[in-house]
């Protein structure tokens, strides 16, 4: 569960600044975010993660302050709890897809790379059709292959929160639907929430709910 | 932090960028190997220059370098150093202030030099025959125990000395001599030696030779004699024997006086320091020949060898200190390039702690690395370092 409240949080060098009065996401819930570029959905996406910090207010996920966190705890918090799906994939280039999939266990103290990790991202490179692809490198896959390998890579510690940028963004509809799909089938399985970016008003269907995020940027709102 | 992940995660950054990873390595390992494999050396080298030269109370020889005097009496190379007669060696023997142990190495066989000396020498240097026997007649050798293994030979086989000038019809002929020991390893220049009889030396040389009785060779051999002379000589058609073996070994000669024979040098070894401190004063006061202290003459070549290790070594320091410089460089601007890799690390959840462990490992990597691949090649030099002087030596 997401509890955002009084948030205020502007770029130093920049005249954007993102309000946000009040936002719940419930456990299990499926939320997409809509908006215009620069409204702030990615700045909302950094604050729930605790990429960012802000400068007011309070984020809360599944009860843990995540601004009270120190920088270190902040970031276990991440690799434990939320399954983050970025825009620009984030794909290390010296790492083979299966390695990049698996690499939250590889720079985890808690989390543990066993036989049934491994299985579990073969399944989920088949099911989002990369799984040929497992032993090549980012720079020899297509944009909209390496997105479903960062889709892989947020789903393969079934965490209890998934943040996706826009993860439908480069792909064909077919592809998109099918990623799309195996989010929420994920996230219904593990029982997780999910919060989703997207520019394509054909998904918006999918979610459990739509939020417009328009509104934080010139002054606070609700969700 | 996950050591096994950071430790896998570095590995693959490596191996993806394995050039950089050879180069940054390469560079390093110079970094640590030059400075110690050029000491390692020089002290290797004094090691075994020091050992024989200090085991040679002193060495006689014909005046000029000092230095190739010690090398041509101890390593058997400089064959070209001016020689000086037997009668001088005759001298300091009849004086009794030394054992005279005379050498002639001058002559090789296949690379190898021969070298004339007499039975004490075996007895000074405490060579021990491995197989076979000591000198006993001339045209016999004993070899070496790389001479032996390099070539093959044991005892019962033969070697051949390389004529000196291939056009020269008045030459020096190749001898064949038959091998009649083979010596125990000493780790010193005499297992790269092939050892004869001083005289065997000279035949080698031409100063002695074998042929048929004059009386038994025909008139076309002869040189035309005036009646009154009552000897017979021979023209330069006479075959002379190339092998001296038991059927011919009585007809070899020599024309003139042996003590004006020469030799390269002789070791001495004086009785006792009396005797040393006259035998030195009487050559330094006596002008052409020159008696050497081994000893003294490596101090003197170290000293200088010192002082150009001591000028390389800072050379070397200013190099190594600007390579350390620029790897560091290197790391920096990597750090820098890998700015956004460790940014999605970041994001994917990774702790500061990790992102710098991963930096570390990196150069940990490559100073680690440099320092195994230089251990191992200073092993190498160690290992081979005898071997190979012993090579540019002779």
């Amino acid at each position: 569960m997401i509890v955002v409240e009084n948030v205020r949080f502007s770029y130093p060098s920049e005249s954007f600044e993102l309000r946000l009065d009040q936002l719940r996401v419930e456990a299990g819930e499926t939320v997409a975010l809509v908006g215009p570029s620069g409204c702030g959905k990615t700045t909302l996406m950094n604050l729930i993660s605790g990429i960012l910090v802000p400068a007011a207010g309070e984020i809360q996920v599944n009860g843990v302050k995540v601004g009270e966190l120190s920088v270190a705890a902040r970031q276990r918090f991440r690799l434990e709890t939320i399954g983050l799906v970025p825009q620009n994939f984030e794909l290390l280039d010296y790492l083979t897809i299966r390695e990049n999939i698996l690499v939250p266990f590889r720079i985890s103290s808690s989390l543990r790379l066993s036989p049934e990790t491994r299985d579990r991202c073969e399944f989920l490179a088949e099911r989002s059709g990369i799984s040929r692809h497992l032993d090549k490198f980012p720079g020899q896959l297509s944009q909209g292959e390496r997105q479903r390998a960062a889709l892989c890579r947020g789903l393969v510690t079934s965490p209890r929160l998934i943040l996706a940028d826009e993860p439908t963004g480069n792909l064909d509809p077919e592809n998109q639907d099918r990623i799309v799909a195996l989010l929420l089938e994920e996230a219904k399985h593990i029982g997780s929430s999910v919060v989703m970016i997207t520019h394509d008003p054909v998904l918006l269907p999918r979610f459990g709910r739509v939020i417009d995020a328009l509104q934080w940027r010139t002054a606070g709102g609700n969700a | 932090m996950n050591g096994k992940g950071i430790v896998f995660l570095g590995f693959r950054y490596l191996q993806r960028n394995r050039v950089k990873t050879l180069l940054l390595v390469a560079a390093f390992t110079l970094v640590w190997l030059l400075p110690s494999g050029i000491g390692l050396i020089v002290s290797r080298v004094e090691v075994q220059l020091r050992a024989r030269a200090m085991e040679t109370p002193l060495l006689l020889g014909q005046a000029g370098s000092p230095l190739e005097l010690v090398f041509n009496g101890l390593y058997f190379t400089r064959p070209d150093l001016a020689t000086l007669p037997s009668r001088e060696l005759d001298t300091i023997a009849e004086s009794g202030l030394a054992s005279v142990i005379p050498l002639y190495a001058r002559f090789s066989a296949g690379g190898h030099r021969i070298v004339g000396t007499s039975l004490d020498y075996f007895d000074f240097r405490k060579l021990t025959i491995r197989e076979g026997r000591p000198l006993l007649w001339l045209g016999e050798c004993v070899v070496g125990a790389d001479v032996a293994e390099k070539n093959g030979v044991r005892p019962g086989d033969a070697i051949v000395s390389t004529p000196e000038t291939l056009f020269d019809l008045a030459g020096v002929y190749p001898l064949k001599m038959t091998v009649v020991g083979v010596l125990e390893s000493s780790g010193s220049p005499d297992d790269g030696a092939i050892f004869v009889d001083l005289k065997t030396a000279w035949i080698i040389e031409g100063l002695g030779h074998g042929h048929d009785e004059a009386e038994s060779l025909g008139d076309d051999q002869r040189i035309k004699t005036v009646e009154k002379e009552s000897s017979i000589r021979l023209n330069a058609s006479v075959v002379e024997y190339n092998e001296i073996n038991p059927d011919n070994a009585d007809q070899f000669h020599f024309h003139g006086d042996l003590s004006d024979y020469p030799v390269t040098g002789a070791i001495l070894i004086p009785a006792d320091a009396k005797n040393q401190a006259l035998l030195k004063g009487r050559y330094t006061a006596q002008g052409g020949l020159q008696l050497v202290s081994p000893a003294e003459e490596m101090d003197e070549l170290f000293a200088t060898v010192f002082s150009v290790q001591r000028f390389v070594l800072w050379l070397l320091f200013a190099i190594g200190l600007a390579t350390i410089l620029i790897g560091a460089l290197v790391f920096l601007l990597s750090y820098r390039l890998r700015r956004d890799e460790f940014l999605h690390l970041r994001h994917i959840g990774a702790d500061p702690v990790t992102l710098k462990a991963l930096v570390a490992f990196e150069a940990a990597f490559v100073v680690l690395s440099s320092l195994v691949v230089s251990s191992l090649s200073l092993l190498v030099i160690q290992l081979a370092a005898p071997g190979v002087i012993r090579h540019f030596l002779n």
